[in-house]
């Protein structure tokens, strides 16, 4: 027997996809949510650093999200894709990354607001169709078009504002 | 002797452990087909004299055990097709409780039959003219069978079948030569009446059937836009005689009023498949597409004949190409679909294993035959024994991970299969559970970068909770969306 770690399905073992979530069971990467945890959390750089250096963090992050407002540092790994949003009781799709410690609901930011990304060594940025809109250094971005992102620019989530910091690459 | 380094069992199509009485029916059939009353075709004189060697030697016992002594043993035995199986796991364990392995299964056409003409094709318009096809419908279909019918090499035998409260033949089967005339009959097909297919499909076999012969692609291509009511049963039944005479059936329902569940199993029942035409304009391309791929056709038809096996079960099967359809699982026979000449055919296999199947070395889960039919060869295709079976390893191995092939076509399916289990939910009235597996759904496709389907999704979710059921087109969509998913280039890597 095999739990599914999203949402605890009882599934038959041998089996590779969780036959109630769809999650990946079994296998090299997961396509479960990625959990943050405090230690996770680097912090430690100014937030008011203009252009920090590239985080050398021990994690093999290919991106951080520096959340300017408190400071905090969210190094990501482990996939090429991170939907950033936040939670709320009782919907349906969950964000891989949920900013509601970050003040999300009172900046702004959609349920599914925005989504990060690196295929082929370049790094994107996409809105998703938000309430409030995802603006790139000031920019507001049309929605569903990925823009290419550079280390130290500014995203911001409707009123949350995020650093993006690159791992050279 | 044979030819090709065949034998006279492969000859004759059967088994080396066939019964006289198999061996008997294999001889008259191919006896029949090559009979040099009916056969001019170069080379098929020798071949029936051939065929008769077989039978004389094969229907002897003494001779036949004389023979089968100077036989290499059969594994040496030339099979026109490659085949290749992967598993999700190279053992199994040895549980208390059940587990499950998949298996995918390919069958490709050789190098050199790539480029080989291909066989003719004796195929059958089948089109709903009821009321509801009025307009534009209506003239894109006849727009393109007469595109159809003007694509059509010297070689290939077409007829049209029109149905509403009754069917009627525009054009018979035959060789067209007078093309304008039969295309002005196609402009003069007038939509009135309800939709009574099983007349419709009656009079499209009566047509396939005036040509039939196993060296052409006999094919039905069933156009419809709404329900037929009363006559499912009839249709499925000839459906399965159809299946038998190796006439495949590939339905197409235009629009959002048609039985897709019903057109499904009637077409997977002959190894076809069934289509979704969302827009008029679709349809000239998806009919214009099926022919090219009847044209291109190598296998007309793969079988895998099974036998029970205590303790295993094969719980689903899923042709992921081409065509991606699920297969009936509930009959012995296993109905594979063709194999087209640069597409190899690709079907996923989950077997449920229990306990009681794994307490040998060897854990056994088919014990059959692998029958292709190949119209371009003029003898039939020797069948091939197939036995899957994976050694049995301590419930403590170490597993590696599943090839990422396997992995790759499960994370389609998946898909598939939740809204699968969304539609079985809805019926049952479950409309909790139909719900939330929608909204995995959505998410899943989300992180694949499928939004558009995804969007279609929670919008039936909405209408799953004002009126708990699915919109007609809503759900045609969704589970033809999530079939078109296994052709679609994936959008991202699942696995690194």
């Amino acid at each position: 027997m095999i739990i599914c770690s999203n949402c605890q399905h009882q599934n038959v073992s041998g089996a590779v996809f969780c036959a109630e979530c769809g999650a990946q069971l079994d296998g090299v990467e997961t396509l479960t949510t990625h959990n943050i945890t405090d230690e996770e959390i680097a912090d430690g750089l100014s937030e008011r650093a203009p252009r920090p250096e590239p985080p050398s963090s021990p994690t093999n992050s290919w991106i951080s999200l520096h959340l300017m407002d408190s400071g905090k540092i969210l190094p990501l790994a482990t996939r090429n894709e991170f939907t950033l949003g936040r939670l709320s009781e009782g919907q349906p799709i969950m964000p891989d990354i949920d900013l509601t410690p970050y003040q999300a609901y009172a900046s702004g930011v959609s349920r599914l607001h925005a989504v990060v990304k690196r295929d082929s060594g370049r790094i994107f940025v996409m809105d998703l169709g938000s309430s409030n809109g995802t603006y790139l250094n000031g920019r507001r971005l049309n929605p569903h078009i990925e823009e290419d992102l550079k280390h130290g620019d500014v995203v911001a989530l409707g009123k949350l504002k995020i650093q993006v910091l690159l791992r050279n690459i | 002797m044979p030819f090709q380094g065949q034998d006279y069992y492969s000859l004759l199509g059967v088994k080396r452990n066939a019964s006289q009485e198999e061996i008997k029916r294999a001889y008259f059939e191919a006896a029949q087909k090559l009979h040099p009353d009916k056969n001019k075709a170069a080379g098929e004189t020798e071949l029936f004299l051939e065929a008769q060697q077989a039978y004389e030697m094969l229907s002897n016992p003494k001779r036949r055990a004389q023979y089968d002594a100077t036989l290499p043993p059969e594994d040496k035995v030339y099979y026109p097709y490659t085949h290749r199986v992967v598993y999700s796991r190279p053992v199994v364990l040895r549980l208390e409780e059940r587990q499950m392995l998949y298996v995918i299964l390919e069958v490709e056409t050789p190098m050199e039959a790539r480029q080989a003409p291909s066989p003719p094709l004796n195929v059958c318009i089948v089109i709903d003219r009821s009321t509801s096809m009025r307009g534009e419908k209506m003239d894109v279909v006849k727009a393109t069978a007469i595109q159809v019918l003007r694509n059509l090499r010297p070689q290939d035998i077409l007829s049209v079948v029109t149905f509403s409260d009754r069917a009627e033949v525009i054009i018979p089967a035959a060789f067209h030569q007078e093309r304008t005339k039969l295309e002005a009959r196609i402009q003069m097909i007038q939509p009135s009446g309800g939709t009574e297919m099983f007349q419709g499909l009656d009079m499209g076999t009566t047509e396939v059937m005036r040509s039939i012969d196993s060296k052409r692609v006999n094919h039905i291509i069933l156009l419809t836009d709404g329900h037929t009511y009363g006559d499912e049963q009839e249709c499925l039944g000839l459906a399965s005689k159809l299946a038998d005479r190796g006439i495949g059936v590939s339905a197409m329902g235009i629009g959002k009023e048609w039985n897709d569940v019903f057109l499904d199993i009637l077409a997977n029942r002959t190894g076809g498949s069934s289509a979704y035409i969302a827009e008029p304009q679709d349809i000239k391309r998806l009919l214009l597409e099926k022919f090219n791929a009847l044209a291109q056709t190598y296998a007309e038809d793969v079988i895998l004949e099974t036998q029970p096996l205590d303790g295993v079960e094969l719980a689903y099967a899923f042709r992921l190409q081409p065509d991606p359809t699920p297969i009936i699982v509930d009959e012995s026979t296993l109905r594979l679909g063709p194999v087209l000449q640069d597409t190899s055919t690709r079907i996923l296999f989950e077997y449920i294993i229990q306990p009681k199947a794994v307490q040998s070395d060897i854990s056994v889960f088919l014990d059959g035959t692998l029958k292709v039919s190949i119209a371009s060869l003029p003898l039939p295709v020797p069948p091939m024994p197939m036995r899957l079976q994976r050694i049995v390893a301590p419930d403590t191995a170490e597993i590696e991970s599943p090839p990422a092939e396997v992995v790759q076509a499960l994370s389609r399916l998946m898909l598939y299969r939740m809204q699968e289990k969304a539609r079985k939910d809805i019926e049952k009235g479950d409309i909790n559970n139909a719900t939330r597996q929608l909204q995995s759904l959505a998410a899943n496709l989300l992180t694949q970068g499928e939004r558009s389907l995804a969007r279609t999704i929670m919008l039936e979710v909405e209408n799953l909770q004002n009126k708990n059921t699915l919109s007609d087109e809503g759900s045609k969509k969704i589970k033809y969306g999530t079939r078109a998913l296994f052709v679609a280039p994936p959008k991202k890597e699942i696995v690194s």
